[in-house]
Protein backbone atom coordinates (compact mmCIF):
# COMPACT_ATOMS: atom_id res chain seq x y z
CA UNK A 1 0.00 0.00 0.00
CA UNK A 2 1.39 3.42 -0.87
CA UNK A 3 2.00 5.98 1.86
CA UNK A 4 -0.71 8.15 0.36
CA UNK A 5 -3.25 5.31 0.47
CA UNK A 6 -2.18 4.52 4.02
CA UNK A 7 -2.72 8.11 5.19
CA UNK A 8 -6.16 8.16 3.52
CA UNK A 9 -7.12 4.89 5.20
CA UNK A 10 -5.99 6.07 8.63
CA UNK A 11 -7.73 9.43 8.23
CA UNK A 12 -11.02 7.59 7.67
CA UNK A 13 -10.33 5.62 10.87
CA UNK A 14 -9.55 8.81 12.75
CA UNK A 15 -12.86 10.27 11.58
CA UNK A 16 -14.73 7.24 12.97
CA UNK A 17 -12.91 7.43 16.29
CA UNK A 18 -13.48 11.18 16.48
CA UNK A 19 -17.20 10.77 15.85
CA UNK A 20 -17.58 8.39 18.80
CA UNK A 21 -15.46 10.66 20.99
CA UNK A 22 -17.34 13.85 20.15
CA UNK A 23 -20.81 12.55 19.06
CA UNK A 24 -21.01 15.47 16.65
CA UNK A 25 -19.95 15.42 12.98
CA UNK A 26 -18.69 19.00 12.98
CA UNK A 27 -16.74 18.55 16.21
CA UNK A 28 -15.39 15.24 14.87
CA UNK A 29 -14.07 16.88 11.70
CA UNK A 30 -12.57 19.69 13.80
CA UNK A 31 -10.78 17.08 15.91
CA UNK A 32 -9.51 15.27 12.80
CA UNK A 33 -8.24 18.54 11.33
CA UNK A 34 -6.50 19.46 14.55
CA UNK A 35 -4.95 16.00 14.69
CA UNK A 36 -3.68 16.18 11.11
CA UNK A 37 -2.24 19.65 11.66
CA UNK A 38 -0.36 18.39 14.71
CA UNK A 39 0.78 15.33 12.77
CA UNK A 40 2.18 17.61 10.05
CA UNK A 41 4.07 19.58 12.70
CA UNK A 42 5.34 16.39 14.32
CA UNK A 43 6.11 14.50 11.09
CA UNK A 44 9.77 14.24 12.10
CA UNK A 45 8.83 12.19 15.17
CA UNK A 46 7.38 9.37 13.02
CA UNK A 47 9.83 6.51 12.55
CA UNK A 48 9.63 5.24 8.95
CA UNK A 49 8.98 1.54 8.90
CA UNK A 50 6.79 1.68 12.01
CA UNK A 51 3.01 1.53 11.97
CA UNK A 52 1.51 4.92 11.21
CA UNK A 53 -1.90 4.16 12.74
CA UNK A 54 -0.98 4.13 16.48
CA UNK A 55 1.16 7.24 15.93
CA UNK A 56 -1.80 9.13 14.44
CA UNK A 57 -4.30 7.83 17.00
CA UNK A 58 -1.96 8.81 19.79
CA UNK A 59 -1.86 12.36 18.48
CA UNK A 60 -5.68 12.38 18.30
CA UNK A 61 -5.93 10.93 21.80
CA UNK A 62 -3.65 13.63 23.25
CA UNK A 63 -5.49 16.32 21.32
CA UNK A 64 -8.84 15.09 22.58
CA UNK A 65 -7.64 14.94 26.18
CA UNK A 66 -6.26 18.49 25.89
CA UNK A 67 -9.58 19.66 24.46
CA UNK A 68 -11.44 17.98 27.30
CA UNK A 69 -9.25 19.60 29.87
CA UNK A 70 -9.75 22.97 28.22
CA UNK A 71 -13.48 22.58 27.99
CA UNK A 72 -13.76 20.90 31.40
CA UNK A 73 -16.70 18.98 30.12
CA UNK A 74 -17.74 16.59 27.39
CA UNK A 75 -20.60 17.35 25.09
CA UNK A 76 -23.76 15.42 25.81
CA UNK A 77 -24.35 12.42 23.65
CA UNK A 78 -27.94 12.11 22.63
CA UNK A 79 -28.95 15.49 21.22
CA UNK A 80 -25.99 15.62 18.85
CA UNK A 81 -26.03 12.13 17.40
CA UNK A 82 -25.40 12.31 13.68
CA UNK A 83 -28.26 11.15 11.49
CA UNK A 84 -28.60 8.41 10.50
CA UNK A 85 -26.51 6.90 13.26
CA UNK A 86 -27.35 3.23 12.84
CA UNK A 87 -29.84 1.18 10.86
CA UNK A 88 -33.24 2.70 11.28
CA UNK A 89 -34.61 0.52 14.07
CA UNK A 90 -36.02 2.35 17.02
CA UNK A 91 -34.85 -0.18 19.58
CA UNK A 92 -31.32 -0.08 18.20
CA UNK A 93 -31.33 3.71 18.48
CA UNK A 94 -32.51 3.42 22.05
CA UNK A 95 -29.88 0.83 22.90
CA UNK A 96 -27.17 2.92 21.34
CA UNK A 97 -28.30 5.95 23.31
CA UNK A 98 -28.16 3.92 26.54
CA UNK A 99 -24.70 2.59 25.72
CA UNK A 100 -23.35 6.05 24.86
CA UNK A 101 -24.82 7.53 28.01
CA UNK A 102 -23.30 4.69 30.02
CA UNK A 103 -19.95 5.25 28.28
CA UNK A 104 -20.09 8.87 29.37
CA UNK A 105 -20.29 7.75 32.99
CA UNK A 106 -17.00 5.87 32.70
CA UNK A 107 -13.64 7.52 33.34
CA UNK A 108 -11.67 8.34 30.19
CA UNK A 109 -9.13 5.70 31.23
CA UNK A 110 -11.78 3.01 30.69
CA UNK A 111 -13.88 4.71 28.02
CA UNK A 112 -11.09 5.12 25.46
CA UNK A 113 -9.88 1.49 25.50
CA UNK A 114 -13.47 0.33 24.94
CA UNK A 115 -13.91 2.64 21.94
CA UNK A 116 -10.51 1.83 20.40
CA UNK A 117 -11.13 -1.91 20.56
CA UNK A 118 -14.76 -1.63 19.44
CA UNK A 119 -13.55 0.02 16.20
CA UNK A 120 -11.74 -3.26 15.40
CA UNK A 121 -8.90 -1.43 13.71
CA UNK A 122 -6.08 -2.05 16.18
CA UNK A 123 -4.54 -4.84 18.19
CA UNK A 124 -4.45 -4.63 21.99
CA UNK A 125 -0.74 -3.73 21.80
CA UNK A 126 -1.31 -0.95 19.26
CA UNK A 127 -4.19 0.46 21.28
CA UNK A 128 -2.05 0.39 24.44
CA UNK A 129 0.70 2.27 22.58
CA UNK A 130 -1.88 4.78 21.37
CA UNK A 131 -2.95 5.50 24.94
CA UNK A 132 0.65 5.33 26.15
CA UNK A 133 0.01 2.73 28.84
CA UNK A 134 1.55 -0.72 29.41
CA UNK A 135 -0.35 -3.59 27.81
CA UNK A 136 -1.32 -5.05 31.20
CA UNK A 137 -2.76 -1.74 32.33
CA UNK A 138 -4.64 -1.39 29.06
CA UNK A 139 -6.16 -4.88 29.36
CA UNK A 140 -7.19 -4.23 32.93
CA UNK A 141 -8.84 -0.92 32.01
CA UNK A 142 -10.58 -2.48 29.02
CA UNK A 143 -11.94 -5.39 31.06
CA UNK A 144 -13.04 -3.31 34.01
CA UNK A 145 -14.55 -0.75 31.66
CA UNK A 146 -16.52 -3.36 29.74
CA UNK A 147 -17.90 -4.84 32.94
CA UNK A 148 -18.77 -1.41 34.29
CA UNK A 149 -20.50 -0.50 31.04
CA UNK A 150 -22.47 -3.72 31.08
CA UNK A 151 -23.65 -3.19 34.62
CA UNK A 152 -24.63 0.43 34.04
CA UNK A 153 -26.59 -0.50 30.93
CA UNK A 154 -28.29 -3.36 32.70
CA UNK A 155 -29.37 -1.04 35.46
CA UNK A 156 -27.03 -1.78 38.32
CA UNK A 157 -27.00 1.23 40.63
CA UNK A 158 -24.06 3.50 40.15
CA UNK A 159 -23.24 3.53 43.83
CA UNK A 160 -22.14 -0.11 43.74
CA UNK A 161 -19.51 0.47 41.12
CA UNK A 162 -16.20 1.70 42.29
CA UNK A 163 -15.14 2.21 38.68
CA UNK A 164 -17.48 5.14 38.41
CA UNK A 165 -15.24 7.19 40.60
CA UNK A 166 -13.85 9.43 37.87
CA UNK A 167 -11.46 11.43 40.01
CA UNK A 168 -7.95 11.43 38.63
CA UNK A 169 -8.54 8.69 36.14
CA UNK A 170 -7.83 10.55 32.93
CA UNK B 1 -8.31 -24.35 34.56
CA UNK B 2 -10.51 -21.28 34.69
CA UNK B 3 -12.91 -21.00 37.58
CA UNK B 4 -16.62 -20.88 36.89
CA UNK B 5 -17.45 -18.87 39.98
CA UNK B 6 -17.24 -15.19 39.11
CA UNK B 7 -17.17 -12.08 41.21
CA UNK B 8 -18.40 -8.76 39.80
CA UNK B 9 -14.99 -7.75 38.53
CA UNK B 10 -13.09 -10.88 37.55
CA UNK B 11 -14.97 -11.55 34.32
CA UNK B 12 -13.55 -8.31 32.97
CA UNK B 13 -10.06 -9.39 33.96
CA UNK B 14 -10.30 -12.74 32.21
CA UNK B 15 -7.97 -12.49 29.20
CA UNK B 16 -9.48 -15.57 27.54
CA UNK B 17 -13.00 -14.15 27.57
CA UNK B 18 -11.69 -10.83 26.31
CA UNK B 19 -9.78 -12.51 23.49
CA UNK B 20 -12.85 -14.62 22.63
CA UNK B 21 -14.97 -11.49 22.19
CA UNK B 22 -12.30 -9.69 20.19
CA UNK B 23 -11.59 -12.63 17.90
CA UNK B 24 -8.01 -13.05 19.06
CA UNK B 25 -8.38 -16.27 21.05
CA UNK B 26 -5.87 -18.91 19.88
CA UNK B 27 -7.64 -21.83 18.15
CA UNK B 28 -6.28 -24.31 20.68
CA UNK B 29 -8.16 -22.48 23.46
CA UNK B 30 -11.44 -22.09 21.61
CA UNK B 31 -12.98 -25.41 22.70
CA UNK B 32 -12.09 -24.79 26.34
CA UNK B 33 -13.64 -21.31 26.36
CA UNK B 34 -16.76 -22.45 24.51
CA UNK B 35 -17.24 -25.28 27.01
CA UNK B 36 -16.91 -22.81 29.85
CA UNK B 37 -19.44 -20.45 28.26
CA UNK B 38 -21.85 -23.36 27.85
CA UNK B 39 -21.87 -24.06 31.58
CA UNK B 40 -21.31 -20.54 32.96
CA UNK B 41 -24.31 -18.22 32.43
CA UNK B 42 -22.49 -15.20 33.96
CA UNK B 43 -19.60 -15.50 31.55
CA UNK B 44 -22.02 -16.08 28.68
CA UNK B 45 -24.02 -12.98 29.53
CA UNK B 46 -20.91 -10.86 29.97
CA UNK B 47 -19.33 -11.83 26.66
CA UNK B 48 -22.62 -11.37 24.83
CA UNK B 49 -23.00 -7.88 26.28
CA UNK B 50 -19.42 -6.84 25.55
CA UNK B 51 -19.77 -7.97 21.97
CA UNK B 52 -23.16 -6.28 21.57
CA UNK B 53 -21.89 -2.98 22.98
CA UNK B 54 -18.83 -3.14 20.73
CA UNK B 55 -21.09 -3.69 17.72
CA UNK B 56 -23.27 -0.70 18.61
CA UNK B 57 -20.24 1.57 19.11
CA UNK B 58 -18.70 0.36 15.85
CA UNK B 59 -21.93 0.91 13.93
CA UNK B 60 -22.05 4.45 15.18
CA UNK B 61 -18.39 5.01 14.28
CA UNK B 62 -19.03 3.73 10.76
CA UNK B 63 -21.61 6.45 10.16
CA UNK B 64 -18.55 8.72 9.81
CA UNK B 65 -18.01 7.06 6.42
CA UNK B 66 -21.30 8.60 5.24
CA UNK B 67 -20.39 12.13 6.30
CA UNK B 68 -19.82 14.59 3.46
CA UNK B 69 -16.27 14.84 2.13
CA UNK B 70 -14.27 17.48 3.95
CA UNK B 71 -12.00 19.46 1.62
CA UNK B 72 -9.91 20.84 4.46
CA UNK B 73 -9.23 17.33 5.75
CA UNK B 74 -8.35 16.18 2.22
CA UNK B 75 -5.86 19.04 1.87
CA UNK B 76 -4.30 18.29 5.25
CA UNK B 77 -4.10 14.62 4.29
CA UNK B 78 -2.09 15.54 1.18
CA UNK B 79 0.16 17.83 3.17
CA UNK B 80 0.77 15.13 5.77
CA UNK B 81 1.58 12.57 3.07
CA UNK B 82 4.15 14.94 1.55
CA UNK B 83 5.68 15.59 5.00
CA UNK B 84 5.90 11.89 5.79
CA UNK B 85 7.48 11.14 2.43
CA UNK B 86 10.08 13.82 3.06
CA UNK B 87 10.62 12.35 6.51
CA UNK B 88 11.11 8.93 4.94
CA UNK B 89 13.64 10.25 2.44
CA UNK B 90 15.60 12.07 5.14
CA UNK B 91 15.59 9.01 7.38
CA UNK B 92 16.84 6.95 4.46
CA UNK B 93 19.67 9.28 3.56
CA UNK B 94 20.76 10.34 7.03
CA UNK B 95 19.72 7.59 9.37
CA UNK B 96 20.49 3.91 9.91
CA UNK B 97 18.31 2.98 6.93
CA UNK B 98 21.16 3.97 4.65
CA UNK B 99 23.00 0.88 5.80
CA UNK B 100 20.32 -1.26 4.21
CA UNK B 101 20.80 0.14 0.78
CA UNK B 102 23.60 -0.59 -1.57
CA UNK B 103 24.71 2.75 -2.92
CA UNK B 104 27.31 1.66 -5.37
CA UNK B 105 27.77 5.22 -6.55
CA UNK B 106 28.59 8.48 -4.88
CA UNK B 107 25.43 10.46 -4.30
CA UNK B 108 24.95 14.11 -3.64
CA UNK B 109 21.99 14.89 -1.41
CA UNK B 110 21.09 18.20 -2.91
CA UNK B 111 18.53 20.03 -0.84
CA UNK B 112 19.41 18.19 2.34
CA UNK B 113 22.67 19.84 3.21
CA UNK B 114 24.77 18.68 0.32
CA UNK B 115 26.26 15.77 2.22
CA UNK B 116 28.17 13.24 0.16
CA UNK B 117 27.25 9.73 1.21
CA UNK B 118 28.89 6.54 0.14
CA UNK B 119 28.12 2.94 0.84
CA UNK B 120 29.71 0.09 -1.03
CA UNK B 121 27.54 -2.64 0.46
CA UNK B 122 25.15 -4.37 -1.90
CA UNK B 123 22.18 -5.30 0.22
CA UNK B 124 18.61 -4.27 0.90
CA UNK B 125 17.16 -5.48 4.16
CA UNK B 126 20.16 -7.69 4.70
CA UNK B 127 19.81 -9.65 1.44
CA UNK B 128 22.18 -9.49 -1.49
CA UNK B 129 20.87 -7.65 -4.55
CA UNK B 130 22.43 -6.86 -7.90
CA UNK B 131 24.33 -3.58 -7.94
CA UNK B 132 22.10 -2.05 -10.61
CA UNK B 133 19.11 -2.48 -8.26
CA UNK B 134 20.96 -0.79 -5.42
CA UNK B 135 22.00 2.06 -7.68
CA UNK B 136 18.39 2.49 -8.85
CA UNK B 137 17.13 2.67 -5.27
CA UNK B 138 19.75 5.29 -4.51
CA UNK B 139 18.83 7.18 -7.67
CA UNK B 140 15.15 7.11 -6.70
CA UNK B 141 15.79 8.70 -3.32
CA UNK B 142 18.69 10.99 -4.10
CA UNK B 143 17.91 14.11 -6.07
CA UNK B 144 21.13 14.16 -7.98
CA UNK B 145 24.23 12.10 -8.58
CA UNK B 146 27.43 14.08 -8.35
CA UNK B 147 30.69 12.93 -9.84
CA UNK B 148 29.25 9.70 -11.26
CA UNK B 149 26.61 11.48 -13.34
CA UNK B 150 27.49 11.80 -17.02
CA UNK B 151 24.40 13.62 -18.24
CA UNK B 152 20.88 14.67 -17.28
CA UNK B 153 17.99 15.28 -19.70
CA UNK B 154 14.66 17.04 -19.43
CA UNK B 155 11.44 15.57 -20.94
CA UNK B 156 11.78 17.58 -24.16
CA UNK B 157 15.30 16.17 -24.64
CA UNK B 158 14.28 12.52 -24.50
CA UNK B 159 15.22 11.80 -28.11
CA UNK B 160 18.71 13.13 -27.50
CA UNK B 161 18.83 11.25 -24.22
CA UNK B 162 18.00 7.93 -25.89
CA UNK B 163 20.62 8.53 -28.61
CA UNK B 164 23.23 9.35 -25.98
CA UNK B 165 22.32 6.39 -23.78
CA UNK B 166 22.19 3.99 -26.75
CA UNK B 167 25.62 5.08 -27.88
CA UNK B 168 27.06 4.74 -24.38
CA UNK B 169 25.57 1.26 -23.99
CA UNK B 170 26.37 0.30 -27.59
CA UNK B 171 22.85 -0.93 -28.27
CA UNK B 172 19.44 0.57 -29.01
CA UNK B 173 17.71 1.72 -25.83
CA UNK B 174 14.01 2.65 -25.89
CA UNK B 175 12.27 4.81 -23.32
CA UNK B 176 10.13 2.80 -20.88
CA UNK B 177 6.50 3.15 -21.96
CA UNK B 178 4.51 4.06 -18.89
CA UNK B 179 2.31 6.69 -20.54
CA UNK B 180 -0.75 4.46 -20.81
CA UNK B 181 -0.56 3.88 -17.03
CA UNK B 182 -0.73 7.64 -16.45
CA UNK B 183 2.97 8.31 -15.85
CA UNK B 184 4.94 11.00 -17.66
CA UNK B 185 8.70 11.08 -17.88
CA UNK B 186 10.17 13.79 -15.69
CA UNK B 187 13.88 13.43 -16.40
CA UNK B 188 16.52 10.94 -17.47
CA UNK B 189 20.08 10.51 -16.25
CA UNK B 190 23.10 8.58 -17.40
CA UNK B 191 25.27 7.46 -14.52
CA UNK B 192 28.59 5.63 -14.30
CA UNK B 193 27.81 3.00 -11.72
CA UNK B 194 30.28 0.46 -10.43
CA UNK B 195 29.00 -2.17 -12.85
CA UNK B 196 29.06 0.16 -15.89
CA UNK B 197 26.69 2.74 -17.41
CA UNK B 198 23.22 2.99 -15.91
CA UNK B 199 20.30 4.87 -17.47
CA UNK B 200 17.79 6.18 -14.95
CA UNK B 201 14.33 7.43 -15.98
CA UNK B 202 12.14 9.29 -13.48
CA UNK B 203 8.36 9.27 -14.01
CA UNK B 204 5.50 10.96 -12.16
CA UNK B 205 1.75 10.41 -12.33
CA UNK B 206 -1.00 13.04 -12.04
CA UNK B 207 -1.15 12.60 -8.28
CA UNK B 208 2.56 13.38 -8.05
CA UNK B 209 3.63 9.80 -7.25
CA UNK B 210 7.14 9.04 -8.53
CA UNK B 211 8.51 5.83 -9.97
CA UNK B 212 12.07 5.31 -11.18
CA UNK B 213 13.16 2.89 -13.91
CA UNK B 214 16.77 1.93 -14.65
CA UNK B 215 18.37 0.11 -17.58
CA UNK B 216 21.92 -1.24 -17.63
CA UNK B 217 23.84 -3.68 -19.84
CA UNK B 218 23.82 -7.14 -18.30
CA UNK B 219 27.28 -8.44 -17.29
CA UNK B 220 28.01 -11.34 -19.70
CA UNK B 221 29.65 -13.44 -16.99
CA UNK B 222 26.50 -13.45 -14.85
CA UNK B 223 23.29 -15.44 -15.19
CA UNK B 224 20.15 -13.57 -16.21
CA UNK B 225 17.96 -12.36 -13.35
CA UNK B 226 14.41 -13.70 -13.51
CA UNK B 227 11.68 -11.17 -12.61
CA UNK B 228 11.72 -10.59 -8.88
CA UNK B 229 9.49 -8.27 -6.81
CA UNK B 230 10.47 -7.17 -3.28
CA UNK B 231 9.05 -4.77 -0.69
CA UNK B 232 11.06 -2.15 1.16
CA UNK B 233 8.94 -0.27 3.72
CA UNK B 234 6.12 1.20 1.64
CA UNK B 235 8.08 0.97 -1.62
CA UNK B 236 8.07 -1.93 -4.07
CA UNK B 237 10.96 -2.90 -6.33
CA UNK B 238 10.95 -5.15 -9.40
CA UNK B 239 14.03 -6.21 -11.35
CA UNK B 240 14.89 -8.64 -14.14
CA UNK B 241 17.12 -9.29 -17.14
CA UNK B 242 15.79 -9.22 -20.69
CA UNK B 243 17.70 -9.43 -23.98
CA UNK B 244 21.06 -8.53 -22.47
CA UNK B 245 19.78 -5.63 -20.38
CA UNK B 246 19.11 -5.42 -16.65
CA UNK B 247 15.97 -3.53 -15.67
CA UNK B 248 14.73 -2.33 -12.30
CA UNK B 249 11.78 -0.21 -11.21
CA UNK B 250 10.95 1.26 -7.80
CA UNK B 251 8.03 3.30 -6.47
CA UNK B 252 5.78 3.90 -3.47
CA UNK B 253 3.17 1.47 -4.83
CA UNK B 254 1.95 -1.98 -3.90
CA UNK B 255 3.25 -5.24 -5.32
CA UNK B 256 0.42 -5.52 -7.85
CA UNK B 257 1.06 -2.05 -9.23
CA UNK B 258 4.85 -2.51 -9.47
CA UNK B 259 4.24 -5.75 -11.37
CA UNK B 260 1.91 -3.91 -13.76
CA UNK B 261 4.54 -1.20 -14.24
CA UNK B 262 7.24 -3.83 -14.81
CA UNK B 263 5.04 -5.48 -17.45
CA UNK B 264 4.63 -2.12 -19.20
CA UNK B 265 8.41 -1.59 -19.18
CA UNK B 266 8.93 -5.09 -20.61
CA UNK B 267 6.68 -4.26 -23.52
Amino acid sequence: MSLKAEVTLHTASLRRYALVLTRDPTAADDLVQETLMKAIDKADTWQPGTNLRPWLFRIMHNTHISDLRRAKTRSDAAPDLPEPVVPDHQHVQLELKQVLQALDQLPEAQRLPIILIALREMSYAEAARTLDVPLGTFMSRLGRGREALRKIVSGVTAGKLTVLNRKGNI
Amino acid sequence: MTQDTNTEQDLGLDDDLMAYVDGTLPPEKMAEVEARLARDPDARAATASWRHHDNLIRQMAQTADDLPANMRIAALERELTAKLKARKRRAFLMGPALGRIAASVLIFTAGWGGNALYNSAASIGGSAYPQFVSATVTGHYALQYASMQEAEFQPEEMETALDWISERMQRKIDSPKLGRLGYEVESARLVSAEGGPLAIFHFRDQQGERVTVSIAPHAPDKADYPLRVVRMDTDSIAYWTDAGLDYSIIGDVDVGQITTLAAAVRE
